[in-house]
């Protein structure tokens, strides 16, 4: 996945917040989030849970109106469009894959029926012929065959019905595809079968992904850049490989600490860095912003540490 | 460690060539498609209880189509010189322990003493009127009340839950507070209330059942749908650019449509349970127009004398509610996709 | 080393309106004093459905135990009755549930739920009782546990509620353990620290463990024995390093392949291609032989036994016989095959005879 064209931006998220009213109190899912992805990569959004990087997934693609920022696509803003015809064109452009294969498919429609929504929404079939003749073509793009489509969801196994709703997404062309935890529910044999079919699928259509998880090995696998997120901001962002040969934020080192590998000896020597978020806050109650440090390589850092960063690299 | 491996046959060096291993068959399915219905009508007709409850509400329906047009008897044709006469039925009648022969509990022939030669199959009441249409006609009044009343309920009560739970914030909050306050209204009330402004009859008393009637209906939907309209399947469909229209049209009801049906089971026999009280208490048909509950009501107060006056009808209105019930719970039963594979 | 647990050619079904489904079929396996084992497999490879059966906990009706022995101190649990299951549960052999939301009671104070085992099991009275309680939310690394002991469990987080559920678990020194996916609901650093207690709980009280989970790296990191589950049998099992450095099965080649591992970025996982079989209706031979790329025309006929590679390595596959073809593993299981010098594999017969 070298091929990242010539780093032409094709998404631009500028300050994107995401408040939500719980009751009387307001929270801060998403906070000031600021990064682009470029045309043809795979930008990894990692965190745990409650990070807000499935919000930030949703809130790109105009699932939550953003409480403030902005979120520039093809260089067009998205939050700002109003008009239904504008917001259709949009819709055929970002796609995305959720992560329940139980949950993401209507379970009182056919396979058929689900593939085709977008064709139907957007018209793209001229007459049922043609929208089967579609149909059975994404069914064999994700890998399942024809005598698939009149079959219901509870008939597939959580890998099929994860295929399925690739196929739906693809249906409509989309350029940008936002995978949000399309792994995190399956087993680790299937997770291979996902993973390996949207870096085919990458590779023959130039598909552009934003890929929402928490399992880092497998983020490090599929991603050429990676943003690590904690309580609704970026705290370190660069390439995927940099990131993991030299982790500046004691939050990533702290991540990528945790992860299991599958490697007894390894194991048996790992060892843990601990995070807390308490003791790391800045001593000034200066707030820390995502500075560049290499190229490529920013992190969220205090002025200070900034300068200790340059001094050392 | 030990393993079950009787014998081994030999083994031939062929056995051990690799095998043609069709990789299109590792995607395949076997068996019938089975939509979300075919399913459940396969489930509901392996339930007993639910197949018998369907057998005594077509029985039941039938008899209250044609019932009244079985004999020549109207049922507001009066003649005192056969009132109060006992259920007797041709062939029957000799099966002594049926009580089918037009004796009384007190041991007396009524037929031969007030020499009629008619067979009365349910007996006559007090003013000498079939007992067999009227049943059937009470039953034919009670079943239109009690489907009209759960029809408008499910009209009112699917909209009005389906719009406040899809809109959701203010128009949610609004919605819910007016249920809040015509439930906290006793509807026992309401209903009383609502015959005694208007004319006591089938649409006053259908107007009554639906007053209320809807709230439970509502609540069930707007449930349903809260739940619903967060699913990924119906944001997938939201990503793709759906109206609302389609998102209300293509994914939710379709999901909701089951508990929506087995609400209306469970509705229809409250209903007819609901009309025969008030008939009970007096606000219900006015005569000569029957229904169960004032024919019971009717022969309730000659109970131990003249039995079969109230036997009849109870029998039916009880048969109508098991058999509704039946049907509702083993509907229920097919719809539940917790009990799905 | 002591067994002290040994499962004998366990069978167990569930009745379903689709049919029997063969949940588990025959599997044999055995826990020393002291030690984890880890049974690693997909969902529906009966990793979960032989736990249960260990702790007597199958649902009846839909399922049963068909066939086989749980052999413990001496006793068949698959004979027990339920009021002789519920004084070895919970002190004997305890168990560890994946969802610490919904394993405690949300009413009852962590303290009281804690308690109600030693109490049970222990007849210790309440104040005696109460200060064990603390003493073990001390020992799971809760802080303050003198106060956090009448708190409920919302009070809790997702982790600390997991050490809660620990604590109570271990409240009656268990010989057994039973861990049925307990860190798959964590976030991975929550993971590390439950992983950490348990590896440091054990080395205290010397309980075994059975540690049931379908993620590699966390047996990596716990594990001192595998057996590797699919389609309700264990098709491979051995110490960690051997399966880990020198697996056999195909299946086990295909689940440490889908693993990226931090230096494979260019080239492909090894997908198992399809999904796992129908247990209502087994496939005849080998299971495994129509996701595997390596099938022989005698796994589409004949199940494999197993094959013993060493004295703790065991294998079903019949690659491992003698007269089949040398095959060479994935370009992603060679590299991690240390020259672990294995011996000619033997085939098991059922007396334990080894001939071949």
């Amino acid at each position: 996945m070298v091929s990242v064209m010539a780093n032409e931006k094709l998404l631009e998220i500028k300050n994107l917040k995401q408040h939500f009213k719980v009751g009387k109190s307001v929270v801060k899912a998403v906070d000031g989030l600021t990064f682009d992805i470029y045309k043809g990569e795979t930008f990894g959004l990692v965190g745990e849970s409650g990070c807000g990087k499935s919000t930030t997934g949703r809130t790109i693609i105009r699932l939550y109106d953003a409480t403030d920022g902005e979120v520039i696509f093809d260089g067009e803003n998205v939050h700002g469009k109003k008009n239904a015809k504008e917001l259709k064109k949009f819709n055929r452009k970002m796609q995305m894959i959720f992560q329940d294969p139980y949950a993401s498919l209507n379970p009182r429609m056919t396979v058929a029926d689900i593939i085709a929504e977008g064709i139907d929404i957007h018209g793209l079939a001229k007459n049922k012929e043609e929208r089967m003749a579609r149909v059975h073509e994404l069914l064999e793009t994700v890998g399942l065959n024809k005598e698939h489509a009149n079959r219901y969801p509870h008939e597939f196994s959580g890998g099929q019905r994860q295929r399925i709703g690739i196929a739906r997404a693809l249906a409509v062309d989309p350029e940008f595809i936002i995978a949000d935890e399309p792994i995190s529910a399956l087993d680790v044999s299937i997770q291979a079968q996902v993973v390996n079919l949207m870096k085919k699928l990458q590779r023959e259509k130039g598909l552009t992904y934003l890929f929402i998880a928490h399992d880092l090995s497998m983020v490090k696998y599929i991603s050429d850049r990676i943003g690590v997120m904690y309580q609704g901001e970026i705290v370190e962002l660069a390439d995927s490989d940099e990131l993991y040969a030299d982790p500046l934020h004691p939050y990533t080192q702290s991540l990528l600490s945790a992860i299991p590998l599958p490697d007894p000896e390894y194991e048996r020597s790992r060892t843990r860095k601990l995070y807390d978020s308490e003791d790391y806050a800045p001593k000034s109650g200066e707030k820390r912003v995502l500075r560049e440090v290499k190229k490529g390589h920013w992190v969220a850092c205090t002025e200070e540490e900034y300068e200790q960063f340059m001094a050392t690299v | 460690m030990s393993m079950r491996q009787e014998q081994l046959p030999d083994l031939t060096d062929d056995m051990f060539q690799p095998a043609d291993i069709d990789s299109s068959k590792n995607e395949e399915i076997a068996g019938e498609s089975t939509g979300f219905w075919k399913d459940a009508w396969r489930r509901l007709r392996k339930n007993l209880g639910a197949i018998i409850g369907i057998v005594i509400i077509v029985v039941l329906s039938l008899l209250a189509i044609f019932g009244p047009m079985m004999n020549e008897y109207s049922y507001h044709e009066q003649d005192l010189m056969r009132a109060k006469l006992p259920a007797k039925v041709p062939g029957l009648e000799n099966v002594g322990f049926l009580g089918l022969n037009g004796v009384d509990i007190r041991g007396v022939d009524q037929y031969e003493a007030k020499g009629v030669d008619e067979y009365f199959w349910f007996g006559t009441d007090e003013f000498g009127r079939d007992q067999w249409t009227r049943v059937w006609q009470g039953t034919r009044i009670s079943l239109f009340i009690a489907l009209a009343a759960a029809f408008i309920d499910f009209v009112i009560g699917v909209a009005y839950g389906g719009i406040s739970a899809f809109y959701g914030g203010r128009v949610d909050n609004i919605l819910q507070r007016i249920i809040e306050v015509l439930v906290g209204i006793p509807n026992l009330i309401l209903i009383i209330l609502f015959i005694l402004i208007f004319e006591p009859g089938i649409l006053s008393i259908i107007l009554a059942l639906a007053v209320t009637g809807w709230i439970g209906m509502a609540r069930i939907v707007r449930g349903q749908v809260l739940k619903l309209k967060n699913q990924e399947f119906v944001l997938a469909s939201r990503t793709l650019g759906a109206s609302d229209g389609r998102v209300i049209g293509r994914h939710l009801i379709p999901n909701v449509l089951g508990q929506i049906i087995i609400t209306t089971m469970f509705t229809i026999p409250n209903a007819i349970f609901f009309e025969a009280f008030l008939s009970f208490i007096g606000l219900g048909i006015r005569p000569p127009e029957a229904s169960l509950g004032s024919i019971i009501n009717n022969g309730f107060s000659s109970l131990q004398i003249y039995p079969h006056l109230v036997l009849y009808p109870s029998i039916v209105i009880s048969l109508l509610m098991i058999a509704f019930n039946l049907v509702g719970d083993g509907l229920r039963d097919a719809f539940d996709p917790k009990l799905r594979k | 080393m002591e067994k002290i647990l040994e499962v004998k050619d366990l069978h167990v079904s569930f009745d379903t309106f689709g049919g029997e489904v063969k949940a588990v079929r025959g599997v044999n396996l055995h826990l020393e004093k002291g030690e984890t084992l880890a049974i690693v497999g997909e969902s529906g490879s009966g990793k979960s459905v032989t736990s249960k059966a260990i702790m007597g906990l199958i649902p009846n009706p839909p399922g049963r135990i068909k066939e086989g022995e749980i052999l413990f101190g001496g006793k068949d649990l698959a004979k027990m009755s339920e009021k002789e299951l519920q004084s070895i549960r919970g002190s004997e052999i305890s168990m560890i549930f994946q969802d610490p939301m919904t394993s405690l009671n949300p009413t009852m104070t962590v303290g009281k739920q804690i308690m109600e085992g030693l109490i049970k099991h222990q007849r210790l009275s309440k104040t005696e009782a109460k200060s064990r309680a603390i003493e073990l939310l001390k020992l799971v690394g809760i802080p303050n546990p003198d106060t956090r002991v009448s708190q409920y469990p919302h009070q809790f987080s997702g982790g600390m509620r997991q050490r809660v559920v620990i604590a109570i678990a271990l409240a009656c020194n268990p010989r057994i353990l039973i861990a049925d996916e307990p860190t798959t609901a964590l976030d991975v650093t929550i993971q590390a620290q439950i992983l950490e207690l348990l590896r440091d709980l054990q080395e205290k009280m010397g309980t075994s463990i059975i540690f049931i989970t379908h993620d590699l790296g966390v047996v990596a990191n716990i594990a001192d024995r595998v057996a590797v589950m699919y389609a309700g049998k264990i098709v491979e099992t051995g110490t960690v390093d051997e399966i880990f450095y020198n697996p056999q099965h195909p299946y086990t080649w295909g689940l440490l392949g889908s693993m990226p591992s931090l230096d494979t970025s260019e080239e492909e996982l090894i997908a198992i291609p399809g999904s796992p079989p129908d247990l209502t209706d087994p496939p005849k031979g080998d299971a495994f032989a129509p996701r595997n790329p390596y099938a022989m025309k005698i796994d589409t006929e004949l199940e494999p036994p197993l094959f013993k590679i060493s004295d703790t390595h065991y294998a079903a596959t019949w690659l491992l016989h003698e007269k089949a073809p040398k095959v060479e593993p994935p370009e992603a299981i060679k590299k991690r095959m240390k020259g672990m010098a294995s011996s000619k594999p033997t085939m098991v017969t059922k007396d334990g005879e080894r001939n071949g």
